[in-house]
């Protein structure tokens, strides 16, 4: 498989889950989270690079897991035509671009990271939080990227283009709501500096991701959870569906 | 090599060929997602044998289903709530079948009693197996948690989410047996709604725990929700400050910030 194929994919890229190419989509995830994942924990400690390493592609096949069957249905009630395997691979394709992307710019990241005042250094909080406002637009932007990808594979074999974006949506939410549970679960992966390095915290399976967000929404927001929550729904949302609008528009 | 965009929209389907003779369970699960048209035409048919089958279907997920909330409170819990969740649903299915053969009539559908049984428990097949593909993710939120608001909530959005695929598996049965009306499902689709709904206030509790396996206390679903969206499972610690502003008991874990812990 060229990496060619896997970002610009033909329109029967779908219709052949092969185990082969399965593994070989995963294979790229996998690489390129890791690359990636290691720029992300550089910083605090090379230790806690090789932590982010193995948690990063962890985090989306603990997902792809858990969310696998209701994926697979979602994909069958919403009308796409994909059956499991197809359904598996789409979502694992669209993981392994943003993979891509991100592990193509793990370079740069590590450079960020080595250029970084160091975490027992006085600026270290300022670096800190400038490191994590850089990870989080790459993210960000990766991820948009591969939804976009995404939902330009499922157009391609859905009978509507309604199918598609409602199986988009549906795939979009189950798996954004339990990986950032993961992700809850899997922390630290950044390593604040003033905590220790560490594979996991301890009791990672007490807490919750949302409830934790809830009550910073409430904090930052003086109280106004609520309107917090519209306002960032909105500014995630917006991206995604202007781009299904102005790129896929009704035939 | 063809982009998607230049390549070739999607072609329609070809016709279906009829269902094979024998409906065990991988057919009959590969008909309820994919050919939910062709199913319905089959169970018109005598000695189609998919009703027992679709029953036991929905027998295993909604218990499988009821573990896994029972995982949130566990001791008792592992046995009461599967037991609850599966009781519960059957006795909405018998009790709101009769209304649902009069409304599909309504509806204009010409369908048999046996038909129509085979379809709904079709329906709640379905819905069991949506429920077993939220059933990971349930679970480890169940582990996470001690909020049986949080729990609750997304407990209810699971099975509103599945109940709706099954009412649209229910929709398509009475378009394709002569149904015009759409009121009559729609009516007949909210009141089986609100009776699964009641069911988590009267074979309460089936999150938390109580020192009775049933309560006597007749209560309306939403006010039991409202009495403890804001209860956690746990007794709260006293040294935890409650938050400014906020009436609701706090989560155990509200002190605990991602964006500080990353």
């Amino acid at each position: 498989m060229h990496l060619r194929q896997l970002i610009q994919p033909t329109g029967d890229w779908l219709d052949a889950p092969s185990p082969r190419r399965v593994a070989q989509v995963a294979g790229a995830a996998v690489a390129g989270l890791a690359i990636y994942g290691f720029t992300v924990g550089f910083w605090r400690d090379p230790l806690m690079g090789i932590y982010v390493a193995i948690k990063m592609p962890l985090l989306v096949a603990l997902t792809l897991a858990c969310n696998g069957l209701l994926n697979g249905l979602l994909g069958l009630l919403l009308g796409t035509g994909l059956g499991f395997r197809q359904s598996l691979l789409a979502l694992l394709t669209a993981f392994a671009l943003a993979a891509v992307i991100l592990g193509s710019l793990a370079p740069v990241t590590f450079f960020l990271a080595w250029n970084a005042p160091p975490p027992d250094a006085p600026g270290a909080a300022n670096a800190h939080a400038a490191y994590l406002v850089a990870h989080t637009v790459l993210i960000g932007f990766a991820g948009i990227t591969a939804n976009i990808h995404l939902h330009r594979m499922l157009a391609a074999k859905a009978p509507t283009r309604a199918a598609a974006t409602a199986t988009l949506l549906a795939w979009l939410g189950g798996n954004g709501f339990l990986g950032a549970q993961f992700s809850w679960i899997l922390r630290p992966f950044f390593g604040t500096p003033t905590l220790k390095v560490e594979f996991l915290r301890p009791e990672p399976m007490s807490g919750n991701f949302y409830q934790a967000v809830w009550h910073s929404l409430g904090t930052i927001s003086g109280g106004f959870p609520v309107p917090a929550l519209v306002i960032a729904l909105l500014l995630l949302a917006a991206p995604i569906l202007h781009a299904i609008q102005t790129k896929h528009p009704k035939p | 090599m063809t982009t998607p965009e230049t390549a070739s929209p999607a072609q329609a389907p070809p016709l279906e060929a009829p269902l094979p003779e024998t409906l065990d369970l991988k057919t009959l699960f590969e008909a309820l997602l994919r050919r939910p048209q062709a199913l319905v035409v089959r169970l018109a048919e005598s000695n189609h044998g998919a009703t027992g089958r679709f029953a036991l279907m929905t027998l295993l997920s909604m218990l499988l289903f009821g573990f896994v909330l029972g995982c949130f409170a566990k001791h008792e819990q592992l046995w009461a709530a599967p037991a609850k969740v599966t009781a519960g649903l059957i006795f909405a299915g018998l009790i709101c079948f009769p209304s649902l053969y009069i409304f599909a009539t309504l509806a204009g559908a010409r369908v048999t009693i046996s038909q129509l049984a085979a379809c709904l428990a079709g329906a709640l097949a379905l819905a069991g197996l949506l429920l077993l593909g939220f059933a990971p993710a349930v679970w480890i939120f169940a582990e996470s948690t001690d909020s049986l608001g949080f729990m609750g909530t997304l407990a209810i959005g699971a099975w509103i989410i599945a109940i709706t695929f099954a009412f649209k598996f229910l929709k398509s049965v009475i378009d394709s047996t002569g149904g015009t009306q759409k009121s009559p499902m729609i009516i007949w689709s909210s009141v089986f709604l609100l009776v699964t709904l009641q069911m988590t206030t009267s074979l309460r509790p089936i999150l938390g725990r109580s020192d009775h396996l049933l309560t006597q206390e007749k209560k309306f679903f939403l006010q039991h929700w409202g009495d403890t969206i804001g209860t956690s499972l746990k007794p709260q610690t006293q040294n935890v400050p409650a938050p400014e502003n906020s009436r609701e008991t706090p989560p155990t874990n509200e002190g605990r910030n991602p964006f500080l812990e990353n």
